[in-house]
């Protein structure tokens, strides 16, 4: 049977890559049209007024949302922000966690894990909690520019990130020093940059690709547990006259989700199609990750040799 | 003991350090701006104002002054029932369902239980709440509050539903891993061997033999419990303790020390609650 999840879960993300490239230059608008309420008449019985929010037509593929801003429009040019920034985030955890867990899972013998209670509570402080209380002060109308403020909060969510990247990949290299390769190779004479290099980084290149993978829905994850606070990536805008409204600057996707979250009993469709593009990234992960989860085993398991 | 006091002290300046960013770590004039300074000034005030008692005190609104002691009891109890309900129900669900999964073999089982454990809780909460609504657009069938309206109606079916989901998932796939390794075992070949039935080797062998794991992994299951709590508190607008820090009208230095201190005090009354609940179970399937 071939590996489908593999595949799919590629070109899915191959077309995600795609549009959050090319997303600005495929809009249907620009990134600040704003549709006029328009009146149509095609007969005695069918006549009447399009006002904001419009539900989805040909016009408006997926309709507009309460100011008239086109939803499509809006989502193709939040793409880049959503798909780079997560990968760029996991990238870097997976860079600097992974070295640091080679490092010093090489350097020292293993200890014991056992950090007991107060630790188990330090732990579990919400990693959206900390960020939260970080990001209160400087998100919301910051008069930082969009870049700035972008480039914080992915170091932030890279910083966040590390330590669980860092543990996870440390006891793999503890693990992995105990097999009787690497005893041999030592014996040999190789010094821990060889064993380092030549054995224990090819040996954990699989896991972690996976980590990796893993580590982009966690962001994606925390992006949106941020947005679902008001805390959108690139800055939030909030207009105070008359009830309070929250946008986001960049129409990043989580952040189109945290401004549109109360549309759920009425205009459904300005919720849903956020929703949807960020559940069908979320998917296309989860199946690239089970798929090279899948491929690996196979590559490892057993053969028959007759 | 020496160790534990040396941990509870840096919880008790994480606390401190937590509820000073959003003071310390402010924007102004396009550039960034690190104070501890009013952090330091808050902090003292924190301590001055607790013989006083305007430490536990706090504004609501605009302008009005309330007791935190008042009114953190019914939070307290809310936050605490729900973490409570959920996490016996989850842990229970956990135990038979992890030996399920364990013996399916399955492919598109752990496809699933995968693709919900990526799910992140608050897309899980908005797809309920949208499903409870077209429901009842469609058929007029109200399933369930959507959220709650007033302490008179609560919403608890759908909260408890997302507690007790995603501590679930977690440990059906961890603890899945565990018995399938159990199961591998010789002394489960020889329980076979003797003729015992199947039932009785998983009630008095294999489920005997997670107990230890899920102790284990109790810290973990309540760090994503916690964190799901303010998740579920926010969007189903619960009136729990995280209300504190989310909806009040500004930022609030000593409410939100005092609203980080109760939440750890729930952590702690929940992990020891669980610790007995697993001690009882031991009870059931380990009593010899």
């Amino acid at each position: 049977m071939t590996n489908w999840r593999l595949w799919v879960g590629l070109s899915l993300t191959a077309i995600l890559i795609i549009i959050a490239i090319i997303g600005p230059a495929i809009a249907p608008y620009d990134e600040d049209y704003v549709m006029e309420v328009e009146y149509f008449y095609n007969g005695e019985d069918d006549y009447g007024i399009i006002s904001n929010p419009a539900p989805p037509s040909a016009k408006h593929p997926f309709g507009t949302d309460k100011w008239g801003y086109d939803i499509l429009t809006l989502l193709l040019h939040g793409a880049k922000y959503t798909i780079f920034i997560s990968l760029l985030v996991a990238f870097m955890r997976v860079v600097v966690g992974g070295g640091l867990g080679i490092l010093m899972g090489n350097l020292k013998n293993s200890k014991n894990n056992n950090l007991g209670f107060g630790f188990g509570l330090l732990g579990s402080i919400p990693q959206f909690l900390i960020l939260y209380f970080v990001l209160f002060g400087i998100t919301i109308n910051s008069s930082l520019s969009v870049f700035e403020l972008t480039f914080l909060q992915t170091v932030l969510m890279v910083l966040i990130g590390v330590p669980g990247v860092f543990s996870a990949t440390k006891s793999k290299t503890i693990e992995l020093k105990k097999n009787l390769f690497i005893t041999a190779s030592r014996a040999l004479g190789a010094g821990p940059w060889w064993v380092t290099t030549k054995q224990i980084i090819p040996h954990l290149r699989g896991s972690l690709l996976s980590l990796f993978i893993k580590e982009i829905i966690l962001t994606l994850t925390l992006m949106g547990q941020l947005g679902i606070f008001k805390l959108f990536l690139g800055g939030t805008i909030l207009r105070l006259h008359g009830p309070a409204v929250y946008l986001s600057k960049t129409n990043e996707w989580t952040g189109l989700i945290g401004q549109w979250r109360s549309f759920i009993y009425s205009y459904e469709w300005i919720l849903m199609y956020p929703l949807a593009a960020f559940v069908i990234t979320i998917f296309s992960f989860y199946l690239l990750s089970r798929g090279i989860e899948i491929y690996q085993r196979d590559q490892l398991k057993r053969y028959p040799h007759i | 003991m020496y160790r534990n006091l040396v941990t509870f002290s840096i919880l008790i300046l994480t606390v401190f350090f937590l509820a000073s960013l959003p003071l310390s770590i402010v924007v102004s004039g396009g550039s960034l701006h690190i104070n501890w300074a009013v952090a330091f000034e808050h902090i003292s005030m924190f301590f001055k104002g607790v013989l006083s008692g305007k430490t536990f005190t706090y504004v609501e609104g605009e302008d009005r002054i309330q007791s935190f002691f008042a009114d953190i009891p019914s939070h307290f109890v809310t936050s605490f029932l729900y973490l409570l309900i959920a996490s016996l129900i989850a842990i229970s669900f956990s135990l038979v369902l992890s030996i399920w999964v364990s013996l399916t073999q399955k492919e598109w089982i752990k496809d699933i239980i995968g693709l919900l454990s990526v799910i992140p809780d608050f897309i899980m909460i908005i797809f309920l709440q949208i499903f409870v609504v077209y429901i009842y657009e469609e058929y007029g069938i109200a399933l369930s509050r959507v959220a709650t309206r007033s302490s008179t109606e609560p919403a608890i079916l759908l909260p408890l539903m997302v507690m007790v989901l995603i501590p679930l998932i977690y440990l059906i796939r961890s603890l899945s891993e565990r018995s399938f390794d159990i199961m591998t075992e010789d002394y489960i070949l020889s329980a076979k061997s003797k003729g015992i039935k199947k039932l009785h080797i998983i009630i008095h062998h294999v489920i005997r033999n997670i107990l230890p794991f899920l102790k284990a992994d109790l810290h973990k299951v309540l760090a994503i419990m916690m964190s799901n709590l303010f998740i579920v508190e926010y969007l189903f607008n619960i009136n729990g303790l995280s209300a504190f820090i989310f909806n009040s009208y500004s930022y609030q230095f000593n409410l939100t020390v005092n609203t980080l201190f109760s939440l750890t005090i729930v952590y702690m009354l929940l992990y020891f609650c669980l610790i007995i609940f697993i001690k009882f179970l031991e009870r059931v399937f380990a009593n010899d």
